[in-house]
């Protein structure tokens, strides 16, 4: 049994926010930043993982087939109704009666109701509204309706399947904090704490931690974005938004 | 028109008032001040205690207004700074660790707690009246199976230890439990749960073995929990105690305040644990709650 350090979740009420940014024993240790913050990005990959696995293959095939386009849309939109904290703060004691505990299935499930919509609805329209002169040409050259959904559809329509992927980041992982309030930890540890104990430096630095992880996955997201989708795809995205501002 | 519409509104106000005083002169016609707003905290046994204090009031002839119940202490407090509310009715532990965190005294002792927030309140233009013998402490609770009868039993036990945020870092919770010198107990892991039933789920479901409760949670009867002794005397006092605005304590006259003082030492911890298990368990409305033990007290009537 490791006995725990008396100092956790501890921190004095005078202490500055420099001051408590700048301490070592903030980020290290087992409750420091560095691995609350691993926590929150394990939880929030996890979480994109499965969304983009279960949304954007879906959203593309029934675009390529132009099916189901209000039945999937309706409940695509009606889960962005769904209040993401009630959803977990329901299931927790679902979960705890089954023993399954606090973590992960409650806020996980929670997260990836909040992911859906933004990946689905993106991936849905950017196919659907690939121009039609190219699916056909691309048909009358003779290319499989597999081929054509990956290879043309899907490909011309990157830019704005990734445009869907960082808004749900962002909004997984502003919001994957609340599982602190569910009897988890993660970077929302410190607002929790620091709203408990009425510490002002807390709930600042945890708020100021949580956004620059928000920003940090917008601006990866971004990263990848230019590594994966090939410039040609990433200008014909851009194209009628500036032939747009030239007329107007 | 909006002329108009100014004189109507001066002469219903003008009528209202006149209205009023004629009412106020028909009933008892003693002491006379203004409107006095209660505001419960926003979890069951504080609604159920502001509804004590206003329909005991109201009963006897003071003017009272009860606000729909909002926030917790924090909210509490600032109300009455800022003049939103009157009288509060808090538990003086809270108050202590609110007002004066790091304040080094005994606060097991009750009057050594008022000592402390007596003159923070009076600054600030509230009185803390009589404490009541009612408590609703801090509760060292684990499931009905556990071996341990003391809190100091727990220490060989390894383990896994619940509570809220809060309590990390109170030396009347967590950090006197791990002290060498109090309890010297170490957990073998520690979960932050949100203070309210959660507490009661995990702890009914294993993933914590002991959880730091309030001693009138009603699930801790109904799920069979038990309350731990605290043989080494850590918990704070934590009786209620009515905190009202000063001038308006003032204006009503020393009646008042006996009034008030009357009814804190009518209530029991019993009487708490009583109103929770109807609110909470079963799901009655407080208000009647609240009228049904005035009037079996003969408290009411006056």
């Amino acid at each position: 049994m490791i006995p725990l350090p008396v100092a956790q979740a501890a921190v004095p009420r005078g202490t500055g926010l420099v001051e408590w940014l700048v301490d070592a024993d903030t980020w290290l240790g087992r409750d420091g930043i560095l691995s609350s913050g691993l926590d929150t990005v394990t939880l929030c990959a996890a979480v994109m993982g499965a969304g983009m696995l279960i949304a954007l293959p879906s959203a593309a095939l029934l675009a390529h087939s132009r099916r189901g386009e209000l039945t999937a849309t309706a409940l695509v939109t009606l889960g962005r109704a769904v209040p993401t904290f009630a959803v977990a703060a329901l299931l927790v004691p679902v979960a705890l009666r089954r023993g399954w505990g606090f973590e992960p299935w409650p806020i996980f499930i929670a997260l990836l109701l909040l992911a859906l919509p933004p990946l689905y609805l993106n991936t849905y329209t950017a196919i659907r509204h690939v121009e039609a002169g190219v699916v056909d040409a691309a048909r009358a050259m003779g290319i499989g309706e597999r081929s054509l959904l990956i290879r043309v559809e899907f490909a011309l329509a990157m830019s704005v399947v990734f445009t869907g992927i960082r808004v749900a980041a962002v909004q997984v992982v502003a919001t994957e904090p609340i599982r602190a309030f569910l009897g988890g930890d993660g970077l929302g540890r410190y607002v929790r704490d620091g709203l408990g104990q009425n510490n002002d430096t807390l709930i600042i630095g945890g708020a100021l931690l949580i956004a620059a992880l928000a920003a940090t996955t917008s601006v990866a997201v971004s990263a990848v974005e230019r590594l994966v989708v090939p410039h040609g795809v990433r200008r014909l995205a851009q194209r009628p938004a500036v032939r747009r501002g030239s007329v107007g | 028109m909006r002329r108009v519409a100014g004189v109507l509104v001066v002469a219903l106000a003008v009528a209202l008032a006149v209205l009023a005083v004629a009412a106020c002169g028909d009933d008892e016609g003693e002491a006379d001040g203004p409107t006095i707003r209660i505001r419960g905290q926003d979890f069951s046994e504080s609604v159920t205690i502001a509804e004590v204090y206003g329909q005991f009031l109201g009963g006897r002839g003071y003017d009272v207004e009860l606000l729909t119940p909002a926030g917790f202490r924090t909210e509490a407090i600032d109300g009455l700074r800022n003049d939103e509310i009157d009288l509060i009715i808090d538990y003086i532990g809270g108050e202590l660790t609110a007002l004066a965190p790091d304040a080094a005294i005994d606060a097991a002792d009750a009057d050594a707690i008022i000592a402390t927030i007596g003159p923070i309140h009076e600054a600030a233009g509230a009185t803390v009246l009589d404490y009541s013998p009612a408590i609703d402490g801090d509760a060292f609770v684990v499931r009905g199976d556990s071996e341990a009868t003391a809190i100091s039993d727990v220490a060989d036990l390894d383990y896994v230890f619940g509570a809220a945020a809060a309590c990390f870092e109170r030396p009347q919770c967590f950090l006197g439990y791990t002290d060498p010198a109090i309890y010297g107990i170490e957990f073998a892991d520690t979960v932050t749960i949100e203070f309210g039933p959660l507490l009661g789920e995990a702890l009914a479901a294993g993933v914590v073995d002991a959880v730091v409760w309030n001693t009138t949670a009603p699930q801790i009867g109904v799920q069979g929990f038990r309350v731990l002794e605290d043989d080494r005397g850590l918990h704070p006092a934590q009786n209620i105690a009515p905190i009202i605005d000063t001038a308006v304590l003032e204006a009503w006259g020393p009646g008042l305040r006996d009034a008030l003082n009357e009814l804190s030492a009518a209530i029991t911890t019993e009487d708490l644990v009583a109103w929770n298990i109807e609110t909470d368990i079963e799901l009655r409305e407080s208000d009647d709650v609240a009228r049904e033990w005035l009037e079996m007290q003969g408290l009411l009537t006056q």
